[in-house]
């Protein structure tokens, strides 16, 4: 039973737990603790340390452009993300729902809101309360330094018009000849400049003391505010819920098409001349309208889980493509050295270019194949993601594929000819078998670089993915903008963390000799 | 009965005649109404115009003969398509579009609809172009200089406008102070509007002295920002630069030179001192005064008064396989209009903050409900200590604000031609032929109509009877005036920009 | 005309200004059915002459013959069991035999290749390792893997270089009984490379010495008259056995002696010192 845990752990690429699995069954308590807190504690303090290091530094850092969030609000947002999500499955449910269902939901719907109005009503009165003492609050500080700035403006204005006067009457008395007259003159101008200048810096410095009490945040307004968004927007998924519920709720339309197709069918039979002509004239449109509601869909905007598996299924594409082309290339490669001395060029060239270059292209090329987006069984803008993800991360599958099947052992080579074994089993049973761990470290790497560049892919061509959620998180300029930001850091990073895992597992299954596979 | 009118008409007739369907709705796109025009002679042209409202209304609800009256009677129209997808930027005036799906308008017309944010306007209009999606929130120049092929070149309408106004310059916290020592009537916390381009000619100046040319941002070559920009900028003598078959970038012996950057990198962009100014829509202007990295100057409200700012953009092609989805959606889009500039009896806009709420959600504008709601609800920071009150600041439907005037086509028109963007001089006839191939008003008004039929909206919200061009105005900046029947006239009367012969 | 012939055979590696001639006019002639063993130091060529009757490598100047027809490319009815194994380390044991056997006797049933299989594995002990990949095996092991593998062509000729090398002298015994009954019992021709000499004298009809490269050659063959079926327990007291053995390993200490006086008159640097047990140069 143990060792056939450890197997699987070890297959399944989590041969970190192996201590623990020892240690439950007592194999030397104190070396695989040892290894516990080796594998598993340090890497865990390590990240308590960063975590703890962001959380410290995050505060203490801010630019004008915005704060760097903390963990904990990073933590708030990615909760908003999801209740996003699932806020947008529960309008769907209720576009559809219908019977007894649909009445036990709009009751309890109803009954939300009416729990509600009280406490929007509260918040309101909070945020005109906050509103109102923040800015007398304001304007108190404001208004003695005000005071100040415009009297010491007067001032300095009326100095400056003084200072004027006194050089300009003093200009008509200095003579013709008198040089040291002059130069002393030009220097009591200079010196009026520079008490200009001193008086524009100390107006400056006033008005940065006034900005400063601007800038204040009052703690009770921002909190007053949040509290009354937070209750806001509540009342407008509820609301919104009881349109889905009611006129909006796709069973209330079809019931209500049918009711006027009934009605109009009454009319059909009773009508006569032209107006027979139009009634079933109407009939035919109520029809069609009808069975376009039946099959009517709910328009959901994406939300992040949709496109989180919308960039797998686009990586996953864009990386069998990439296989599909790296592999037999690579392996044309690796048996003939012309193909390879042909390739050669070609590989080099395109190998380093980067995927915001190819994805206009790829564009291009994919939108010349599809006329009409809607019947094509793929989206252009996925189609063209997944390539451009198989343009850029091919190459590490195919120099590898190259090179393990090039690398060869001769020996392997001279038993396919003592077999006198033809083309295709040669390499299908020798070729290819020999070159699998090369080709698969190489597809390892592949995924990983495809994984890095969808990102990119999609936040250009906006097909919907994680791409295109940064950057419209990114668009909308929010204040949790920054937040979502390290959400997707998060979310990219695990995601990459579990398909390298996954390769890991498969690398392992192909390779033959004890080589480690991974760190 | 309008020149427009008289055509559908007589087109209306005309199909009447060879297949005896009274189904004039469908025609009212299909072929282009300039060879039509030629080929009827006056007299069935009367008969024709006779026969318009009765067609139109038969076509409407069959049971019913000539009645303009409300009926509140729901009119379903025979739709090609109920699944569509519009993109938008996220910007406040995409407000008509998401309200128009979140207030259940689109659905009302059996229309499910997608909306999608888009990266940049370049992407948009390419989804449009190849068929990504359906229709979307454009800036106005985007339809007009794609049909005349200034960028990609593709045959795009509007027969909505989206809204007036909405959009401000912004300059950095320097250039500001420096405009204030230039002209110490800005030295005030609260200066006095409209603050002109004069105060800049100085740092001008002092950065071509110094061998630099000062920077400033908008967000797209055919923007409405672009050619506001300009405007301030020439209105007081600066130079923006001049576009040239050469010359794309628009810098041509300019002064000051102008740069495309994206709406969320503006604030960003200027805090860096990559540009010392830009300008753009909300929410980008407030978050500079938020943020406290520049000061907004002027809005284009006080560059010209209730400019057209973004319209809905289709293709043609599309305009003329779903002539009925077509007029589904500017009949969704005007209930929309009408609903964001609903007013109480002391002119509050009652709908604006749920309006904000909407647009504050991720999946819209997303931005923070505060920073939207300044804006929208009809208040303007210009500094921190400078809030001011600009209930027309976004205008989508008082004015007859939505309706395709071609008057707006025509001025756009007029400022590529004089920023060179437009290579060659044209007649005064092009002006107008182009600006009637891409405004519709003729489905605008007949979505209107269906509207009032079912009395969602009256009579005098809709300009009937306009010949499409708005009254002469000299409501700029620099008080000169805009005459839409005379764009050669309007081009020849700036000191900077192309002339062209009369 | 002998079964399996070399005339005046040579060849060597590498480029024309730093080439090494690694055999030069080999002349060998092995009749059918007969059983040959080879024996030589270290890098003398022993491999490189096996790969040349395989085919595996093809000489520089003379010709290689079998059954009179020159030898071209490899091919299953010359099984050669390589030195280095060359097992397919992505396949088990049973895999790798049946890699070979269904490309030899492709028209063999399932069930029937699957006994057949099993029957060689069986043969070199290793009826419990089926599903084991090579490297989980022993290096005697692997060589018991190759020998099966090589012996389940069923190959006319078998050429063995080294197969028995890695092996403990228990097993060793056991496999060269093993090899002989397999000969005798289809009396195949055999090609064996050693460097035990008492390992050649019990299995070979014939042994070979293969002088010390570079420009190794064949020296003169003892023939070995003992008679068959050889009990190893009674021959260590047979005279000839041991009058054979001695001879041979006389002969090869100086055959030894001669190359390395010819290696010193080359090189004066070179230490004095070379191994004398066989046993340890192979
Ligand atoms: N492919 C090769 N290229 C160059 N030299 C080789 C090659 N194969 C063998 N040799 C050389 O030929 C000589 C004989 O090698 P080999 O036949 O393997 O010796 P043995 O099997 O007797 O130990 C050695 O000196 C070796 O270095
Ligand atoms: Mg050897």
């Amino acid at each position: 039973m143990k060792y056939k845990i450890l197997k699987a752990l070890d297959i399944a690429g989590l041969a970190v737990l192996d201590p623990i699995v020892r240690l439950i069954y007592r194999e030397e308590p104190s070396e695989q603790v040892r290894k516990i807190i080796l594998f598993i504690g340090i890497p865990a303090f390590t990240f308590l340390c960063f975590m703890v290091l962001w959380a410290y530094i995050a505060p203490r850092h801010t630019t004008k452009s915005g704060e760097v969030p903390t963990p904990a609000v990073v933590w708030d947002s990615a909760k908003s993300v999801w209740v996003f999500h699932e806020r947008e499955n529960i309008k769907e449910d209720d576009f559809r729902v219908s019977g007894e269902e649909r009445q036990k939901r709009i009751a309890m719907v109803s009954a939300e809101l009416e729990k509600l109005k009280p406490q929007l009503a509260k918040v309101d009165a909070l945020l005109t309360k906050a509103q109102e003492q923040a800015k007398a609050e304001t304007d108190k500080a404001v208004a003695p330094i005000m005071a100040v700035f415009e009297e010491t403006k007067a001032k300095y204005s009326a100095d400056s018009t003084a200072r004027k006067k006194a050089l300009t009457d003093l200009a008509g008395t200095i003579k013709a000849d008198d040089k040291s007259a002059r130069s002393e003159y030009l220097k009591k101008v200079e010196a009026h400049l520079a008490q200009t200048d001193v008086e524009k810096g100390n107006l400056q410095q006033i008005k940065a003391q006034m900005d400063a009490v601007m800038n204040r945040k009052h703690q009770g307004l921002i909190e007053a505010r949040l509290a009354k968004n937070r209750v806001a927007e509540k009342v407008q998924f509820y609301s919104k819920r009881l349109e889905n519920l009611g006129d909006n709720n796709q069973q209330q339309k079809v019931l209500a098409a049918k009711e006027s197709l009934d009605k109009e069918k009454e009319k059909f039979s009773q009508a006569s001349g032209r107006a027979l002509y139009f009634s079933a004239l109407k009939i035919q449109r109520a029809e069609d309208r009808l069975g376009r509601i039946e099959t009517s869909t709910y328009a959901k905007p994406w939300t992040f889980p949709a496109q989180i598996v919308r960039s797998l299924g686009c990586v996953f594409l864009g990386f069998v493509i990439a296989t599909v082309i790296a592999v037999p290339i690579g392996i044309l490669c690796g048996l003939s050295p012309v193909f390879m001395a042909a390739m050669t060029p070609l590989i080099s060239l395109f190998k380093p270019v980067s995927p915001i270059v190819w994805l206009p292209i790829v564009f291009i090329i994919v939108g010349g194949f599809i006329d009409d987006p809607e019947q094509a069984p793929v989206h252009p803008a996925f189609l063209s993601s997944a390539i451009t993800v198989a343009l850029c991360s091919l190459w590490p599958t195919l120099v590898n594929t190259a090179f393990g099947v090039a690398a060869i052992d001769k020996d392997h080579l001279n038993v396919a000819r003592v077999l006198r074994l033809g083309f295709w089993s040669r390499l299908f049973k020798i070729v290819i078998p020999s070159a699998l761990p090369l080709i698969f470290a190489g597809l390892r790497i592949s995924l990983g670089v495809g994984w890095m560049v969808l990102i990119a892919a999609e936040l250009l061509s906006s097909s919907e993915g994680i791409g295109k959620f940064v950057w419209d998180m990114f668009n909308n300029g929010s204040s949790q903008t920054f937040a979502q930001m390290f959400v997707v850091v998060f979310v990219v990073g695990i995601i990459g963390l579990m398909l390298d895992r996954t390769m890991i597992v498969f690398q392992r299954l192909v390779s033959f000799d004890d080589a480690p596979t991974a760190i | 009965m309008s020149q427009t009118s008289q055509h559908l008409a007589a087109d209306s007739t005309t199909k009447q005649t060879e297949n005896g369907e009274p189904n004039v709705t469908n025609q009212l796109t299909r072929r282009p109404r300039k060879t039509l025009t030629a080929r009827i002679d006056p007299a069935t042209r009367l008969i024709a115009a006779l026969s318009l409202v009765a067609a139109l209304l038969v076509a409407i609800s069959p049971s019913k003969v000539l009645a303009d009256a409300p009926s509140g009677e729901k009119v379903y129209l025979d739709i090609e398509k109920d699944s569509l997808k519009f993109g938008f930027i996220k910007l406040t005036d995409c407000a008509p579009i998401v309200i128009a799906k979140e207030k259940g308008f689109f659905e009302d017309e059996g229309l499910q609809v997608e909306v999608i944010a888009q990266p940049n306007w370049k992407t948009l209009l390419d989804n449009v172009i190849n068929g990504n999606l359906d229709g979307a929130h454009m800036l106005s120049g985007q339809p007009i200089a794609a049909t005349i092929g200034f960028g990609t070149k593709a045959h795009i309408v509007t027969a909505y406008t989206l809204d007036l106004n909405g959009n401000g310059i912004t300059v950095s916290n320097n250039v500001w102070e420096q405009m204030q020592e230039n002209d110490p009537a800005l030295n005030t916390p609260t200066p006095k509007h409209p603050i002109s381009a004069k105060g800049l000619i100085p740092v001008v100046r002092q950065y071509m002295d110094e061998g630099k040319k000062l920077q400033m941002g908008m967000v797209f070559p055919v923007s409405t920002h672009n050619y506001e920009l300009r405007y301030w900028l020439a209105a007081s003598g600066i130079h923006p630069g001049m576009y040239s078959s050469t010359d794309k970038g628009g810098r041509t012996d300019a002064q000051v030179e102008l740069s495309v950057t994206p709406p969320p990198m503006m604030p960003s962009t200027l805090e860096a001192g990559n540009i010392q100014g830009y300008c753009v829509g909300e929410p980008w202007n407030q978050q500079a005064v938020t943020k406290g990295i520049g000061v907004p100057v002027t809005t284009n409200y006080d560059i010209w008064k209730n400019n057209p700012e973004k319209v809905l953009g289709v293709t043609k092609k599309w305009a003329d396989e779903n002539p009925q989805t077509h007029l589904a959606v500017v009949k969704a889009l005007i209930r929309a209009g009408k609903w964001l500039d609903a007013a109480d009896k002391d002119g509050k806009l009652v709908n604006r903050e749920e309006a904000c709420r909407l647009l504050s959600l991720p999946n819209y504008v997303g931005a923070d409900y505060d920073v939207i709601k300044n804006s929208m609800t009809g208040f303007f920071f210009f500094q921190k200590t400078d809030k001011r009150e600009m209930p027309d600041f976004n205008v989508f439907f008082k004015y007859h604000a939505s309706y395709p005037w071609y008057s707006d086509g025509v001025w756009f028109l007029t400022q590529m031609r004089r920023w060179g963007q437009i290579t060659e001089s044209k007649p005064a006839s092009w002006y107008h032929e182009t600006a009637k191939s891409i405004y519709l008003p003729a489905v605008y008004e007949a979505a209107a109509k269906m509207l009032i039929t079912e009395g969602y909206i009256s009579q005098s919200d809709v300009p009937f009877g306009t010949d499409g061009y708005k009254p002469a105005t000299s409501d700029f900046i620099d008080g000169n005036k805009y005459d839409g029947k005379d764009p050669i006239g309007y081009i020849n009367s700036f000191k900077i920009g192309n002339k062209d012969p009369k | 005309m002998s079964f399996l012939e070399m005339n005046n055979v040579s060849i060597g590696y590498g480029p024309s200004n730093a080439r090494t001639e690694v055999l030069e006019n080999v002349n060998l002639s092995v009749e059918e059915n007969e059983f040959v063993a080879i024996i030589g130091f270290s890098g003398s060529g022993k491999s490189t002459l096996i790969s040349l009757l395989a085919g595996l490598e093809s000489p520089d100047s003379g010709i290689v013959r079998m059954k009179g027809k020159t030898i071209g490319e490899p091919g299953p009815d010359r099984g050669v069991m390589f030195q280095n194994y060359s097992l397919l380390p992505w396949l088990s044991v049973f895999q790798n035999i049946e890699l070979a056997v269904k490309q030899v006797f492709p028209d063999m049933k399932k069930g029937e290749r699957k006994d057949y299989i099993q029957n060689y594995i069986d043969m070199v002990s290793l009826t419990s390792a089926e599903w084991k990949k090579p490297h989980e095996l022993s290096g005697g092991m692997r060589q018991r893997l190759s020998l099966a593998r090589t012996l389940a062509m069923k190959p006319e000729v078998l050429l063995l270089d080294e197969p028995l090398s890695a092996l403990d002298a228990l097993t060793r015994s056991v496999l060269q009984d093993e090899i002989i009954r397999i000969w005798e019992e289809d009396r195949r021709t055999v090609v064996m490379i050693t460097n035990d000499v008492d390992e050649a004298t019990i299995m070979a009809d014939r042994i070979i010495p293969l002088t010390p490269g570079p420009k190794a050659t064949l020296a003169q063959d003892f023939k070995v008259e003992l008679p068959r079926p050889r009990d190893r327990t009674t021959l260590n007291f047979n005279p000839d056995f041991k009058a054979l053995r001695n001879r041979v390993t006389k002969f090869m200490i100086s055959v030894n002696e001669e190359a390395k006086l010819l290696r010193t008159s080359r090189n004066l640097k070179c230490p004095d010192i070379e191994p004398i047990s066989l046993a340890q140069v192979g």
